[in-house]
């Protein structure tokens, strides 16, 4: 039997490699090292995301007609039998009420997108707070924030394509956003949606950017982002045995590639469990699009409700001169507010080498305590952002908590540009004394537990020297260095009775006295 | 004059004085009713005035003339007594932007009396004979987002207005409470009155108000709170991202 | 370290070092084999009965994916799935809980194989210094310039030149053709004009004509104008509203565009064109629901909170002989969001045929 596998694998492979020489690149890819940590995993939450999202939309698009032409509907959800409504609207009703299995194919499909977009920003910010954006991969940053635009872009696409109310509404606030462009605003508003609103092709102008144009693009900068890490290899923390010029962890065959392919089901099947158990989307709710009808509570799905958020807190300015009107209230949340931040993160990597200094290639990560600055700005511009999140949702805030929308508004306004310096202060702060921390663990060594009364009557707790596998995750300045080798050298190496033994633990090791042998105990007590 | 016809005649003055009396309170001091009450339906009033008396004449005043603690009630009609009774909204609970919603403090049948009792003082809108909620479902969810969901939401489950206002969730109102809020238009929202939104009209949208908060299902799983992509966007972070992160844990258990 | 030394020790060699045996001197933080890493396969590889239930575990998980797979066919066939049948609420549910099983039971066996049974011990591999060394970046910047100066690009400047323009104007090239994506004849005059013309009687949402006493002091009336597909005009919606006359503060010119407190206002929010129904009778306050702009209905629907700049457009309205409401014209002025075009100021009139010249 076995002979047999081996025999067909062997043909196989021989009969590529005549055609494309491919054993030595399928040597060295199965060869290759990846570092592991849980948090470089997150991306792939994204990637896998997306391939669902392909698979889920591909099924979609079987059933869906994205066409805003009227029909009465006339299938099985009775409540809103005999209305009139697109056929987009009504082949989504009937993929969620007639069609076997559609409609947790359309909530895995919108909870793939969700969970697409939040994978990207907590991925986002593991590269942003472990310094991995630095040289040499500045370009896979920026392919990232790219990939980040446009999955907003189609996103809102996607769940605009429905035309329920909701989604409706967004789309004729999309068209005044883009109305209040200056000079240019209403030719770009009548391009985009064929004339005056609602223009009557809104919708099938939408499908084919959003089953093809835009996933298109997407695609391409996945694999741009994916080979680039693949050539650069992927950065690691520190730790015993590595360097900047070495990549320490597992090998892609067999273990680390049945660890991506199971990740891979895992991924499908948490996004299977949001599907089936957590309704989303209810469009049926909603109602087909009406511009004369709207819903209490209006918001974009949550990637877009920064956006929304910034809308609502603006103040109403607007300047009227001659014959024109300008409208900062609109242009100002709307359209600079994204382009500012969105470029601002874009070019983030050479900002901070152009104010460090920085030209060095670095491949080892940094801990966020080991950035204060870096720190300290990331989660300044968090808070920013959860803020504006927050100004989204502020009506189902006041409904929830029987709160004053008006003064929900004035406070939020207040809190977006006193809450972010606070924060960046006291974020720095917590990164200085989590360093000062480490210093000390790298000083005195870790505090054993034991108390040993001196003969002069003072009490002092023995400490052991920190082992060195752990002393090299604290070595990011060469003073720290300089005090760890001087540390290993004064206890002769590592403590033989504290080797061997497996602690867990992400950033700190754990371990208690009694973990020591009992010439270590000796030890400890000599 | 013999003793017997002083004291007669006493007598008939004072009979006569009270006849006057009451003969000038009839024509001048007595509200007026702009029906004469069948006489089942003066039972009704007569428990309904003991009521009214016991429980609401310190704020509305003795006749409904209203007074410092609450408003006239005369005209307000029987639908306006269903609503803010069973509701429970009357009495009000003390210091609130508006009145909150709360177990009613009456039963049925006297809900009913108060209602009768009220309407007999100047009139007012009351509820039809017949099912309340018997409208057309589909036409109930049009008419539902053209005139309803802008306060009280797609679903019915309320809505903030402005300062510390809110339009209520609709799920604890029965079909009469439901139909009798668009009869009056209770604070700040508005009355529809019959040719505003016919009887039919406001049956249909009575049924799709019980349908959509009280017998629709959630054919998509646990509805979130029928809040909208919010409460989505929390759970895509709280239950996704976290049972991602749970899982990378377990995958990655090493440095 | 300079480039030289690290160049030197890592020559293009991308040979993984399989075993973790490497010199205190090379690595002078200390020897990986002590590391934090901890390898599950490591702990079973000596013993064969902690193999074993691994296995079962693995294969377990396996087949629990496998009982997914038949639930969910199961599920998809028999369970109630029309709507309105009993219990066709749980059909997505059950599809999903049976999926995620099948999808987390394959993942869960995979990953648990990986981590017990296959060999995965840490492993070095040298990066290649990523800059290419100096003679080949000399060779390629000479082999780009001496192509460069093969073509004489340098030289011939009106060679240059006349590339440079035909180059940058086929660059526009697709832009005509991006532009016939809209309709722009008129674009001003179509966002000046809604449906309501001077007569049109105000139809309600069922198309019914609204008359004079058919709302009562605090009601509202969504109204569209007695025009062709007036119903489904994106820019007509408007709301009727009556108030007590004492409680309208109108201006002088716009006494005559009510009836008896009857006021109508564009239904579309001037901040960014949502349906701006919410009309609070006490206060009279309408309330956008989008952004929360809030308007005054009784006094000319003044911005009083929110991003709104502008009021809402007054709808002048009179009574018709047969008691019906109409439209004096159309809107003095355009409805719904800003744009550059629009003027600081327009007449306080209704648009009629006669006043509507141009825009």
């Amino acid at each position: 039997m076995a002979s047999i596998t081996e025999k067909a694998a062997a043909g196989t492979g021989t009969w590529v490699d005549d055609r494309l020489g491919s054993a030595n690149f399928v040597r060295r890819s199965l060869n290759k090292v990846f570092p592991d940590h849980w948090s470089f995993m997150l991306g792939e939450v994204a990637l896998y995301s997306f391939i669902m999202l392909l698979l889920s939309g591909t099924y979609l698009t079987l059933f869906f007609e994205g066409s805003s032409r009227e029909v009465i509907y006339n299938g099985s959800y009775t409540p809103l039998k005999g209305i009139p409504m697109t056929a987009a609207y009504a082949s989504t009703l009937d993929l969620s009420f007639d069609v076997r299995g559609g409609l947790i194919m359309r909530q895995i499909h919108h909870w793939a997108a969700l969970l697409f977009m939040a994978a990207i920003v907590v991925h986002l910010m593991r590269v942003f707070f472990t310094g991995a954006f630095r040289k040499p991969r500045e370009l896979n940053w920026v392919l990232g924030v790219g990939l980040l635009v446009l999955g907003i872009v189609e996103g809102f696409a996607g769940y605009s394509l429905p035309d329920d109310l909701l989604s409706g509404t967004g789309l004729r606030i999309a068209y005044s956003i883009a109305l209040s462009t200056p000079v240019l605003g209403t030719w770009v508003s009548f391009l985009v949606f064929g004339g005056e609103y609602p223009g009557g092709m809104i919708i099938e102008r939408l499908y084919p950017i959003h089953i093809l144009l835009v996933p298109g693009i997407i695609l391409a900068l996945i694999s741009a982002h994916m080979g680039l890490v693949w050539y650069q290899k992927h950065t690691q923390f520190r730790g015993p045995g590595r360097t900047e010029n070495n990549v320490v962890g597992s090998r892609l065959w067999p273990a680390m590639a049945t660890k991506m392919v199971g990740f891979n089901m895992l991924v499908f099947g948490v996004l299977a469990l949001l599907g089936g158990l957590f309704q989303i989307n209810p469009i049926w709710l909603y109602g087909p699009y009406d511009a004369s009808q709207v819903s209490a509570g209006s918001q974009p799905d949550w990637y877009v409700g920064f956006l929304d958020g910034s809308t609502r807190l603006m103040p109403n300015w607007e300047l009227r001169f001659w014959d024109y009107t300008l409208s900062p209230n609109i242009i100002l949340p709307t359209q600079v507010l994204p382009a500012v931040l969105f470029t601002l993160l874009a070019l983030y990597p050479f900002i901070e080498a152009k104010l460090t200094g920085d030209k060095g290639y670095h491949n080892l990560l940094e801990r966020p305590r080991d950035n204060p600055v870096r720190t300290g700005l990331g989660a300044m511009s968090i808070s920013f952002y959860l803020l504006l999140l927050v100004a989204g949702g502020n009506d189902i805030v006041a409904t929830i908590f029987h709160l004053s929308i008006n003064e929900i508004t004035y406070t939020l306004r207040a809190a977006l540009f006193i809450v972010p310096p606070i924060v960046y202060v006291i974020t720095k702060r917590f990164c200085l004394s989590l360093q000062r921390a480490d210093d000390a663990l790298l000083h005195h060594g870790i505090e054993s537990g034991t108390i040993r009364r001196l003969p002069s009557g003072e009490f002092v707790e023995e400490t052991v020297p920190l082992p060195p596998q752990y002393a090299v995750l604290l070595q990011t300045t060469p003073e720290r260095k300089e005090l760890a080798e001087h540390n290993a050298h004064r206890s002769d190496g590592p403590t033989p009775a504290l080797a061997g033994s497996s602690p867990r633990g992400f950033f700190r090791p754990k371990r208690s006295p009694s973990d020591a042998s009992p010439e270590g105990q000796k030890e400890l007590e000599g | 004059m013999t003793s017997t016809r002083q004291r007669l005649s006493g007598y008939a003055v004072v009979v006569l004085a009270l006849a006057l009396l009451g003969g000038l309170y009839t024509a001048v001091g007595a509200p007026k009713t702009k029906a004469q009450d069948p006489v089942d339906q003066s039972i009704a009033v007569k428990e309904g005035r003991q009521l009214y008396l016991q429980g609401c004449s310190t704020c509305h005043g003795l006749n409904l003339e209203g007074g410092a603690g609450g408003p006239s009630l005369v005209g307000v009609g029987a639908s306006a007594v269903v609503f803010q009774v069973e509701s429970g909204r009357m009495p009000l609970a003390a210091g609130a932007s508006q009145a909150i919603r709360k177990p009613s403090k009456y039963e049925g049948a006297q809900v009913d009396q108060l209602a009768a009792f009220v309407q007999s003082y100047g009139g007012g809108p009351t509820l039809p004979a017949g099912r309340l909620d018997d409208g057309e479902l589909a036409l109930g969810g049009d008419l539902f987002r053209t005139n309803c969901s802008s306060c009280h939401n797609f679903a019915g489950v309320g809505g903030a207005l402005s300062r510390n206002k809110y339009a209520p969730d609709l799920t604890p109102a029965s079909a009469r409470v439901i139909y009798t809020a668009m009869q009056t238009g209770p604070e700040n929202m508005p009355r529809f009155s019959d040719n505003t939104l016919t009887p039919d009209e406001k049956r249909a949208i009575t049924r799709y108000v019980r349908y959509v908060t009280n017998e629709s299902e959630n054919p998509g799983g646990a509805a979130l709170g029928r809040f909208g992509p919010v409460s989505e966007g929390l759970t895509v972070f709280l239950v996704g991202i976290g049972l991602c992160i749970v899982l990378t844990l377990w995958i990655g258990a090493r440095a | 370290m300079s480039n030289d030394s690290i160049r030197e020790r890592l020559k293009a060699s991308e040979e993984t070092v399989e075993t973790a045996e490497v010199s205190h001197g090379e690595h002078p933080v200390g020897d990986p084999t002590h590391s934090t890493h901890h390898s599950y396969h490591a702990d079973l590889r000596n013993d064969p009965k902690r193999q074993k239930s691994a296995e079962r575990a693995i294969a377990t998980l396996f087949l629990l994916s496998v009982v997914g797979v038949v639930g969910f066919c199961a599920t998809y066939v028999f369970w109630p799935f029309e709507f309105g049948e009993d219990g066709y609420e749980y059909y997505t549910p059950a599809l999903g809980a049976f999926m995620a099983l099948a999808l987390l039971g394959i993942g869960a066996g995979a990953v648990l194989w990986a981590k017990t049974l296959m060999v995965d011990d840490e492993t070095i591999q040298e990066r290649h210094h990523l800059a290419s060394a100096d003679e080949d970046k000399v060779a390629a910047a000479a082999i780009l310039k001496e192509g460069l100066e093969d073509t004489g690009l340098a030289r011939r400047s009106l060679l240059r030149n006349s590339l440079l323009l035909g180059g940058l104007s086929l660059g526009a090239l697709p832009v005509p053709l991006l532009f016939s994506l809209g309709r722009y004849q008129h674009k001003e005059r179509a966002l000046a004009t809604t449906g309501w013309k001077q007569g049109s009687r105000l139809l309600d949402e069922l198309g019914r004509p609204v008359k004079l006493g058919d709302l009562e002091v605090g009601g509202v009336k969504s109204v569209f104008p007695d025009v062709e597909g007036g119903r489904r005009m994106a820019d007509s919606a408007s709301l009727l509203i009556r108030m007590r006359p004492e409680d309208l503060k109108l201006r002088e010119s716009r006494q005559e565009w009510v009836v008896d407190g009857h006021i109508v206002y564009s239904a579309i929010c001037t901040h960014l064109g949502c349906p701006v129904k919410l009309y609070e009778q006490q206060t009279h306050h309408l309330f956008c629901p989008c952004h929360q702009s809030t308007f005054d209905a009784a006094a000319e629907s003044k911005v009083l909170f929110g991003p709104a700049a502008r009021p809402l457009p007054q709808l002048a309205i009179a009574v018709d002989d047969e008691g019906y409401f109409i439209a004096q014209g159309d809107f003095n002025e355009p409805v719904g969001p800003s744009f550059w075009e629009r003027k600081p100021k327009y007449p306080q009139q209704p648009k009629t045929d006669d006043t509507n010249k141009g825009h």
